[in-house]
Protein backbone atom coordinates (compact mmCIF):
# COMPACT_ATOMS: atom_id res chain seq x y z
CA UNK A 1 0.00 0.00 0.00
CA UNK A 2 1.01 3.36 -1.00
CA UNK A 3 2.23 6.07 1.96
CA UNK A 4 -0.27 8.34 0.35
CA UNK A 5 -2.95 6.02 0.09
CA UNK A 6 -2.27 4.98 3.76
CA UNK A 7 -2.51 8.20 4.90
CA UNK A 8 -6.01 8.53 3.85
CA UNK A 9 -7.47 5.32 5.04
CA UNK A 10 -5.83 6.22 8.43
CA UNK A 11 -7.50 9.79 8.05
CA UNK A 12 -10.33 8.05 7.38
CA UNK A 13 -10.38 5.54 9.90
CA UNK A 14 -9.25 7.93 12.81
CA UNK A 15 -12.24 8.83 14.65
CA UNK A 16 -12.73 5.06 14.79
CA UNK A 17 -9.34 4.81 15.98
CA UNK A 18 -9.47 7.38 18.45
CA UNK A 19 -12.40 5.34 19.91
CA UNK A 20 -10.81 2.15 20.15
CA UNK A 21 -7.09 3.74 21.75
CA UNK A 22 -9.40 5.59 24.17
CA UNK A 23 -10.96 1.77 25.14
CA UNK A 24 -7.27 0.49 24.83
CA UNK A 25 -6.31 2.99 27.48
CA UNK A 26 -9.46 3.09 29.68
CA UNK A 27 -10.58 5.83 28.71
CA UNK A 28 -7.51 8.21 29.26
CA UNK A 29 -7.28 10.52 26.38
CA UNK A 30 -3.75 11.79 26.79
CA UNK A 31 -2.55 8.32 27.10
CA UNK A 32 -5.10 7.10 24.28
CA UNK A 33 -4.10 10.22 21.94
CA UNK A 34 -0.11 9.08 22.75
CA UNK A 35 -0.98 5.77 21.98
CA UNK A 36 -2.79 6.63 18.30
CA UNK A 37 1.10 9.18 17.71
CA UNK A 38 2.77 5.90 18.41
CA UNK A 39 0.37 4.22 16.09
CA UNK A 40 0.72 6.52 12.98
CA UNK A 41 4.67 6.69 13.89
CA UNK A 42 5.01 3.61 13.57
CA UNK A 43 2.98 2.79 10.28
CA UNK A 44 5.00 5.54 8.70
CA UNK A 45 7.76 4.59 9.14
CA UNK A 46 7.55 0.97 8.15
CA UNK A 47 7.70 -0.71 11.61
CA UNK A 48 4.11 -1.77 11.20
CA UNK A 49 3.38 -3.10 8.23
CA UNK A 50 -0.48 -3.79 5.99
CA UNK A 51 0.19 -7.09 4.71
CA UNK A 52 -3.41 -7.64 3.52
CA UNK A 53 -4.54 -10.77 5.36
CA UNK A 54 -7.09 -8.94 7.23
CA UNK A 55 -9.24 -5.74 6.65
CA UNK A 56 -6.91 -2.60 7.13
CA UNK A 57 -9.00 -1.62 10.37
CA UNK A 58 -9.07 -4.67 11.78
CA UNK A 59 -5.07 -4.77 11.19
CA UNK A 60 -4.55 -1.01 12.67
CA UNK A 61 -7.25 -2.00 15.34
CA UNK A 62 -4.54 -5.09 16.22
CA UNK A 63 -1.54 -2.41 16.19
CA UNK A 64 -3.33 0.05 18.73
CA UNK A 65 -3.97 -2.96 21.09
CA UNK A 66 -0.57 -4.17 21.05
CA UNK A 67 1.22 -0.54 21.01
CA UNK A 68 -1.14 0.27 24.15
CA UNK A 69 -0.42 -2.86 26.25
CA UNK A 70 3.33 -2.34 25.37
CA UNK A 71 3.08 1.28 26.32
CA UNK A 72 0.85 0.48 29.71
CA UNK A 73 3.93 -2.23 30.73
CA UNK A 74 6.92 0.22 29.81
CA UNK A 75 4.48 2.85 32.03
CA UNK A 76 4.00 0.39 34.79
CA UNK A 77 7.58 -0.61 34.78
CA UNK A 78 9.01 2.81 34.95
CA UNK A 79 6.70 3.37 37.86
CA UNK A 80 7.91 0.27 39.47
CA UNK A 81 11.67 1.91 39.22
CA UNK A 82 10.77 4.93 39.92
CA UNK A 83 8.60 3.74 42.83
CA UNK A 84 6.01 5.88 41.73
CA UNK A 85 3.50 3.80 43.28
CA UNK A 86 4.74 4.29 47.32
CA UNK A 87 4.47 7.85 46.73
CA UNK A 88 1.27 7.64 44.66
CA UNK A 89 -2.05 8.38 46.30
CA UNK A 90 -4.96 6.34 45.16
CA UNK A 91 -7.13 8.91 43.30
CA UNK A 92 -9.92 7.94 41.18
CA UNK A 93 -9.38 7.53 37.58
CA UNK A 94 -9.61 11.00 35.53
CA UNK A 95 -11.31 10.43 32.50
CA UNK A 96 -12.88 12.96 29.91
CA UNK A 97 -13.63 15.64 32.82
CA UNK A 98 -14.71 18.51 30.18
CA UNK A 99 -16.58 16.10 28.25
CA UNK A 100 -18.25 14.18 31.89
CA UNK A 101 -20.83 16.58 31.53
CA UNK A 102 -21.64 16.54 27.72
CA UNK A 103 -22.16 12.67 28.06
CA UNK A 104 -25.66 11.17 28.56
CA UNK A 105 -26.88 8.91 31.64
CA UNK A 106 -26.85 6.49 29.61
CA UNK A 107 -23.23 6.95 28.80
CA UNK A 108 -21.67 7.21 31.90
CA UNK A 109 -23.61 3.95 32.88
CA UNK A 110 -22.08 2.58 30.20
CA UNK A 111 -18.48 3.44 30.89
CA UNK A 112 -18.55 2.75 34.27
CA UNK A 113 -19.93 -0.68 34.08
CA UNK A 114 -17.41 -1.22 30.93
CA UNK A 115 -14.74 -0.51 33.64
CA UNK A 116 -15.81 -3.06 35.80
CA UNK A 117 -15.37 -5.47 32.85
CA UNK A 118 -12.39 -8.38 32.22
CA UNK A 119 -10.32 -6.31 29.55
CA UNK A 120 -10.71 -9.11 26.93
CA UNK A 121 -14.57 -9.06 27.69
CA UNK A 122 -14.49 -5.31 27.23
CA UNK A 123 -12.55 -5.60 24.23
CA UNK A 124 -14.56 -8.21 22.56
CA UNK A 125 -17.58 -5.72 23.16
CA UNK A 126 -16.37 -2.27 22.09
CA UNK A 127 -15.38 -4.17 18.97
CA UNK A 128 -18.72 -5.68 18.19
CA UNK A 129 -21.05 -2.90 19.35
CA UNK A 130 -19.15 0.16 19.25
CA UNK A 131 -16.68 -0.21 15.93
CA UNK A 132 -19.63 -2.76 14.34
CA UNK A 133 -17.02 -5.78 14.14
CA UNK A 134 -17.99 -9.16 13.62
CA UNK A 135 -17.09 -11.57 16.65
CA UNK A 136 -14.18 -12.67 14.06
CA UNK A 137 -12.89 -10.00 13.20
CA UNK A 138 -12.72 -8.99 16.65
CA UNK A 139 -11.00 -12.30 16.97
CA UNK A 140 -8.70 -11.21 14.88
CA UNK A 141 -7.78 -7.76 15.97
CA UNK A 142 -7.28 -9.12 19.64
CA UNK A 143 -5.27 -12.01 18.45
CA UNK A 144 -7.29 -14.63 20.16
CA UNK A 145 -9.59 -17.67 18.78
CA UNK A 146 -13.16 -17.29 17.55
CA UNK A 147 -14.06 -19.21 20.04
CA UNK A 148 -12.24 -17.45 23.01
CA UNK A 149 -13.95 -14.60 21.32
CA UNK A 150 -17.53 -15.77 21.29
CA UNK A 151 -16.77 -17.08 25.28
CA UNK A 152 -15.43 -13.66 26.21
CA UNK A 153 -18.89 -11.80 24.61
CA UNK A 154 -21.37 -13.56 26.00
CA UNK A 155 -19.65 -13.70 29.52
CA UNK A 156 -19.08 -9.53 28.88
CA UNK A 157 -22.16 -8.92 27.63
CA UNK A 158 -23.61 -11.06 30.54
CA UNK A 159 -21.81 -8.85 32.93
CA UNK A 160 -22.49 -5.60 30.96
CA UNK A 161 -26.22 -5.89 31.60
CA UNK A 162 -26.20 -6.61 34.77
CA UNK A 163 -24.14 -3.80 35.94
CA UNK A 164 -25.69 -1.31 33.66
CA UNK A 165 -29.43 -2.89 35.29
CA UNK A 166 -27.92 -2.57 38.62
CA UNK A 167 -26.69 0.97 37.92
CA UNK A 168 -30.07 2.23 37.27
CA UNK B 1 -32.15 -4.29 28.52
CA UNK B 2 -31.21 -6.73 25.32
CA UNK B 3 -28.74 -6.11 22.50
CA UNK B 4 -30.66 -2.89 20.70
CA UNK B 5 -30.64 -0.78 23.88
CA UNK B 6 -27.13 -1.89 24.22
CA UNK B 7 -26.59 -0.77 20.69
CA UNK B 8 -27.86 2.29 20.97
CA UNK B 9 -26.13 3.28 24.26
CA UNK B 10 -22.52 2.76 22.42
CA UNK B 11 -23.61 4.56 19.15
CA UNK B 12 -24.23 7.37 21.68
CA UNK B 13 -20.64 6.85 23.67
CA UNK B 14 -19.36 6.80 20.35
CA UNK B 15 -20.89 9.96 18.73
CA UNK B 16 -19.35 11.71 21.67
CA UNK B 17 -16.03 10.48 22.00
CA UNK B 18 -15.86 11.06 17.68
CA UNK B 19 -17.04 14.88 18.42
CA UNK B 20 -14.00 14.88 21.05
CA UNK B 21 -11.73 12.84 18.80
CA UNK B 22 -8.56 15.12 17.99
CA UNK B 23 -8.12 16.42 14.33
CA UNK B 24 -6.19 14.09 12.11
CA UNK B 25 -3.96 16.54 10.49
CA UNK B 26 -2.85 18.62 13.39
CA UNK B 27 -1.82 17.34 16.38
CA UNK B 28 -1.32 13.45 14.35
CA UNK B 29 0.15 13.16 11.19
CA UNK B 30 2.38 16.09 11.30
CA UNK B 31 4.30 15.75 14.37
CA UNK B 32 4.39 12.06 13.38
CA UNK B 33 6.26 13.12 10.39
CA UNK B 34 8.44 15.41 11.79
CA UNK B 35 9.48 13.08 14.79
CA UNK B 36 10.29 10.91 11.74
CA UNK B 37 12.32 13.58 9.93
CA UNK B 38 14.05 14.23 13.57
CA UNK B 39 14.64 10.86 14.01
CA UNK B 40 16.57 10.06 10.33
CA UNK B 41 18.27 13.40 11.15
CA UNK B 42 20.83 12.68 13.58
CA UNK B 43 21.42 9.54 10.95
CA UNK B 44 22.14 11.57 8.53
CA UNK B 45 24.67 13.98 10.26
CA UNK B 46 26.27 10.62 11.44
CA UNK B 47 26.80 9.01 8.19
CA UNK B 48 27.83 12.37 6.34
CA UNK B 49 30.70 12.34 9.34
CA UNK B 50 31.72 9.41 8.98
CA UNK B 51 32.22 10.02 4.84
CA UNK B 52 34.09 12.89 5.97
CA UNK B 53 36.41 11.06 8.30
CA UNK B 54 37.17 8.29 6.05
CA UNK B 55 37.93 10.77 3.14
CA UNK B 56 40.29 13.25 5.42
CA UNK B 57 41.97 9.87 6.47
CA UNK B 58 42.38 8.50 2.82
CA UNK B 59 43.43 12.09 1.84
CA UNK B 60 46.10 12.56 4.76
CA UNK B 61 47.50 8.68 4.83
CA UNK B 62 51.30 8.40 3.92
CA UNK B 63 52.49 6.21 0.95
CA UNK B 64 54.41 2.83 3.00
CA UNK B 65 58.01 3.68 4.57
CA UNK B 66 60.01 2.31 1.95
CA UNK B 67 62.55 -0.87 3.65
CA UNK B 68 66.05 0.19 4.59
CA UNK B 69 67.42 -2.82 2.91
CA UNK B 70 66.17 -1.17 -0.55
CA UNK B 71 66.87 1.84 -0.06
CA UNK B 72 69.62 3.72 -2.22
CA UNK B 73 70.54 7.37 -2.06
CA UNK B 74 69.46 9.77 -4.73
CA UNK B 75 73.31 10.31 -5.71
CA UNK B 76 73.79 6.65 -6.40
CA UNK B 77 74.21 6.87 -9.73
CA UNK B 78 77.93 9.29 -9.24
CA UNK B 79 79.17 6.31 -8.04
CA UNK B 80 79.21 4.04 -11.11
CA UNK B 81 82.50 5.27 -13.06
CA UNK B 82 83.61 3.90 -16.29
CA UNK B 83 86.11 1.00 -15.29
CA UNK B 84 84.10 0.40 -11.81
CA UNK B 85 84.06 -3.00 -12.40
CA UNK B 86 87.68 -3.91 -12.83
CA UNK B 87 88.28 -2.50 -9.31
CA UNK B 88 85.24 -4.71 -7.94
CA UNK B 89 86.40 -8.26 -9.08
CA UNK B 90 89.60 -10.01 -8.32
CA UNK B 91 92.17 -10.12 -10.93
CA UNK B 92 93.02 -13.58 -12.53
CA UNK B 93 96.66 -14.17 -11.85
CA UNK B 94 96.98 -17.83 -13.78
CA UNK B 95 95.81 -15.90 -17.32
CA UNK B 96 99.21 -13.53 -17.26
CA UNK B 97 101.59 -14.70 -19.21
CA UNK B 98 105.89 -13.86 -18.66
Amino acid sequence: MQRAEMERAMEELHPASYGWALSCCGRNREEAEEVLQNVYVKILEGKARFNGRSSLKTWLFAVIRLTAISQSRRRALRDVLTAKWARREIAPVATMPDAAAETSQVCASLVDALRKLARRQREVLELVFYHDMTIEEAAAAMHVSIGAARVHYQRGKKQLLAQMNGNR
Amino acid sequence: MNDDLLRQAFAELRRVEAEQAPPFHGPYVEPALSRLRSRLKPVLRLAFAALLLIIVVLSFRRPPEPSISAWKAPTDFLLATPGRELLQSTPDLKGIRR
